[in-house]
């Protein structure tokens, strides 16, 4: 899910930029350094919509580097657990399939795939029922349903199922329009 | 909200009278199951209240059962799961789940979190996948009539001085110096089958004839890659062997998949151990698998390879010539390798010399 948060980062900058840009170069190195990292807590950093406010630098004794408090308002991603997303397959195996959900990859392992879909194997790996009719393979788009989530310090980990109703397949990238 | 009457608990004292209602309620769905909730309210309080539907009768029986067994705790409550585990069906899903997997720390079934460390790590699939042995049983299984099916046994094999040779770019020694010429001047069999990778510093030269075998191969087994050189090198030669990683797509095995140090084994394959063909030059990494191994003959292009392995002979790029690729060793390896599939596939009529 996503949300627009504020939050707020100390960040350091070193006295070659100080100047007339000094704001801007502060900007341009937050979003650097914050835009498409993740943390525990917030989940994915996906853009940075705006800065609140800028406080006052305090000098670092030893170095000259200058230390700022920014407050910056943001749009994160999080997955939950229950949570259902769209995802577009990035890879298929005989364990199951990877799709990807914007920053997050979610594992759908074979034991939570309908039981009427075979893996076949081959050039291209796929999932399908066994009258044909619906294939899940590189690229395909499937609605699934997440069932846990596991945060590291820097990465999240969900796994997910598409054997409840209303889950599955949405698009075929084959398929015609 | 006494739910009492339905308690597996109550009821467990007589199991066969239980276990034919539990049969029965498996026939009605999880809508009527909620309306039998609510009727069965009214007979807690209207007793001996008898309707027509077949629910509410099974409930009648089942409070005669415990009130002659002198059962009469009406306000004990149960778990919140109580009406679900009323109809034998969802009861079933309430059954331990045996972590078939993990994938981050998350069984890949129920969700929840694991400990690491059981079963068997498959970091060559993806990072952070661990599978449990029991899972890679029925894996092996299932994937096995699939495959005979298919007609096709799975085939291991090595990189180094199997299909390829690999040397440092500094230890090329100065008659080797060609090599590093531009494409155009070296000479047509070089042309396709040397490479230079500057982001590892090294120069590879695949074995004459590797591409025609791969084919071949391919069409009679399922193949992997297994090295003791490192992830990024291994990836770097599945991508010059099978540009259109038809091959080899999630079948690279590199040194860091190994579950036991300096030893290759077949635990970290997916495939039924007496199915697998293993092709390497190298006996000793193969300890635990030695039948399924067959031997190949070194190859050594490069002239820092062959002092490695004592040889005072002049490499075969000092001799600026190279191995027969219609009468190579991997030429001769395929043949076997076909002669094998047949003894396996088609014994009947495979000539009789087959037998011994």
């Amino acid at each position: 899910m996503f949300f627009h948060i504020v939050l707020e980062r100390n960040m350091q900058l070193h006295p070659r930029h100080f100047g007339r840009d000094l704001r801007d170069k502060l900007v341009s190195k937050l979003m650097k350094d914050v835009e498409g990292t993740c943390s525990g807590r917030h989940g994915f950093i996906v853009a940075i919509t705006g800065i609140e406010s800028v406080g006052k630098g305090l000098i670092r004794d030893g170095t000259g580097f200058v230390t700022f408090p920014v407050k910056y308002q943001c749009v994160v991603f999080r997955p939950f657990k229950g949570e259902i997303v769209e995802a577009v397959v990035t890879m298929v195996n005989k364990m199951g399939f990877f799709a990807e959900a914007g920053p997050v990859q979610i594992f759908v392992s074979n034991h939570l795939i309908p039981d009427d879909m075979e893996f076949q194997s081959g050039d291209v790996p796929n999932y399908t029922t066994s009258d044909g009719s619906v294939k899940i393979q590189k690229e395909s788009e499937v609605r699934l349903k997440i069932i846990g989530t596991r945060v590291d310090a820097t990465e999240i980990f969900c796994i997910g199922t598409i054997k409840d109703d209303f889950l599955g397949v949405i698009s075929d990238p084959g398929a015609n329009p | 909200m006494s739910l009492a009457a339905d308690s597996p608990v109550h009821s467990s004292s007589s199991d066969d009278f239980a276990a034919i209602l539990d049969a029965e309620l498996d026939k009605i769905s999880d809508a009527s199951a909620d309306t039998g909730e609510v009727s069965e309210e009214e007979q807690d309080s209207d007793h001996g209240e008898e309707s027509d539907s077949n629910l509410d009768l099974k409930r009648v029986k089942r409070r005669k059962v415990e009130l002659c067994e002198g059962i009469t705790d009406p306000l004990s409550s149960t778990s919140q799961g109580e009406p679900a585990q009323t109809s034998g069906v969802l009861s079933l899903e309430k059954e331990a789940c045996l972590h078939p997997g993990a994938y981050g720390g998350l069984c890949v079934k129920c969700g929840q979190e694991m400990d690491e460390e059981s079963g068997v790590a498959f970091g060559y699939i993806h990072k952070n996948l661990r599978l449990a042995n029991d899972e890679i049983a029925r894996l092996r299984d299932k994937d096995l009539k699939n495959l005979l099916l298919h007609k096709k046994l799975y085939l291991v094999l090595d990189l180094d001085h199997t299909l390829l040779n690999s040397a440092r770019l500094p230890d090329i020694t100065a008659e080797e110096g060609y090599l590093h010429g531009q494409r155009d001047s070296l000479p047509d069999t070089l042309k396709s089958s040397l490479f230079r990778l500057d982001r590892m510093q090294m120069m590879t030269k695949l074995r004459p004839f590797v591409h025609n075998f791969l084919k071949e191969a391919s069409n009679l087994f399922e193949m992997y890659i297994y090295t003791m050189g490192e992830r990024p090198y291994a990836l770097e030669m599945a991508k010059l062997l099978d540009p259109g990683d038809i091959y080899f797509n999630s079948k690279v095995i590199a040194q860091g998949d190994c579950t036991e140090r300096h030893q290759k084994g077949l635990d970290v394959v997916l495939g039924q151990e007496s199915a697998v063909l293993i092709l390497d030059d190298t006996e000793g990494v193969w300890g635990k698998h030695k039948e399924n191994l067959i031997l190949m003959e070194r190859y050594h292009f490069f002239a820092s390879n062959c002092q490695h392995f004592g040889f005072n002979t002049k490499s075969l790029s000092q001799l600026k010539s190279d191995e027969s690729e219609t009468e190579g060793a991997l030429a001769t390896v395929l043949k076997v390798l076909q002669r094998v599939h047949s003894l396996f596939y088609d014994p009947v009529s495979f000539p009789s010399g087959a037998q011994g």
